[in-house]
């Protein structure tokens, strides 16, 4: 942040705590850096919990109109990004809940191929640079096989998969957007992955 | 072989399975922002710190008056029209923002669908739901079409 003839000007850079702190304190422009800033994981942790774009947006917004109520409330006891997973986990949620049941949550599942057909025409190059012949024997089609598996979970197995093994949030981290120990979490999650290999066994 | 193998009581880590390429893979595949989102979400928070300029609605009752403040309507607005517009067919709610002649419903609609109609009945059936709530008093609601969609 940078005072300028008088006019506080707020730095992009800013560590996201500052940037809580001058919006508690009424700054709307640091509230939208946030906003910029972890809109992007947010609905990408959106889609993986509730399965289609719309519905995604719609449990993003309502994350972002929670957390700005929020603000007033955040005590800094967690990192704020642990603090904005949690919101948009609980929004995702929250919609999953009201949705209405006539369809299998699978029915709403957007593979990442007509996702992006629908949004734009993003190359499905995977961005880790790192080497891994993986890499180059895998094809969309059989990552649309893992996400449309791991959307069949039951949501008490999907999102601390999503959380842990899509988002790479440590065991630490997930169990606090939880709300639940690190062992239970751990137990949890190796259901998940069991369940999940499951899955893909039958889908294979 | 996985580093963390001490949550599983058997030993066996589905992650040493070699289907559990796929995971990692799905992992390491990028997530498109959709175009336009984040102008839609700073759109919503935005709208929802305006000002109707004007006194919060007064609802009378039995026992005494109920005050709503303009946020709590404003937020209450934006429940109701996101979960109203999923009941009917290519209407999305984009965003509720708060303006001085009342609540602005933004909507995007699905291409070929009736858009008049279809925003007729968001106002309708929001406004009725709204009134059910907190009674007659209520700020006015209208909608706009911010986009019409391919999908």
């Amino acid at each position: 942040m940078v005072a300028c003839n008088g006019v506080v000007v707020i730095d992009v850079a800013s560590a996201d705590g500052e940037l809580v702190r001058r919006a508690v304190g009424g700054n709307e422009t640091a509230f939208d850096v946030l906003v910029r800033r972890h809109t992007p994981r947010m609905y990408r942790v959106a889609l993986r919990i509730v399965g289609n774009p719309l519905d995604a947006e719609d449990a993003l917004q309502d994350a972002w109109v929670s957390a700005w109520r929020a603000l007033p409330h955040y005590r800094g006891e967690s990192a704020v990004s642990t603090w904005l997973y949690r919101i948009v986990t609980n929004a995702a949620l929250v919609l999953l809940r009201h949705r209405k049941p006539t369809l299998p949550l699978d029915a709403h599942c957007v593979s990442d191929r007509s996702r992006r057909s629908r949004f734009d025409a993003a190359p499905l190059d995977v961005v880790d640079e790192r080497a891994d012949p993986e890499r180059d024997v895998i094809d969309s089609e059989q990552v649309d096989v893992a996400l449309d598996a791991i959307a069949s979970l039951e949501l008490s197995q999907r999102v601390p998969l999503v959380l842990h093994e899509l988002e790479g949030l440590t065991y630490e981290e997930v169990a606090e957007v939880l709300g639940v120990s690190v062992p239970a979490l751990r137990s949890r999650l190796h259901r998940a992955r069991v369940a999940l290999l499951d899955r893909l066994k039958e889908r294979q | 072989m996985s580093a963390d193998k001490n949550e599983s009581p058997t030993g066996v880590d589905p992650r040493d399975d070699p289907r559990w390429r796929l995971v990692r893979a799905a992992a390491r595949t990028p997530v498109p922002t959709p175009p336009g989102l984040l102008d839609r979400v700073l759109r919503s928070v935005n709208g929802l710190r305006g000002s109707l300029q004007g006194e919060p609605v007064v609802v009378q009752q039995a026992r005494g008056r109920l005050r709503i403040g303009e946020h709590a309507l404003a937020l209450l607005c934006r429940h109701i029209a996101v979960r109203t517009a999923r009941d009917i067919d290519g209407v999305h709610v984009w965003a509720v923002a708060i303006d001085p002649d009342g609540f602005e419903v933004l909507i995007t609609v699905r291409y070929g669908v009736a858009a008049g109609d279809a925003a007729d009945r968001l106002v309708r059936d929001v406004h009725h739901s709204l009134v059910g709530l907190v009674g007659t008093s209520l700020p006015v609601i209208n909608v706009h079409i911010a986009d019409v969609r391919q999908d």
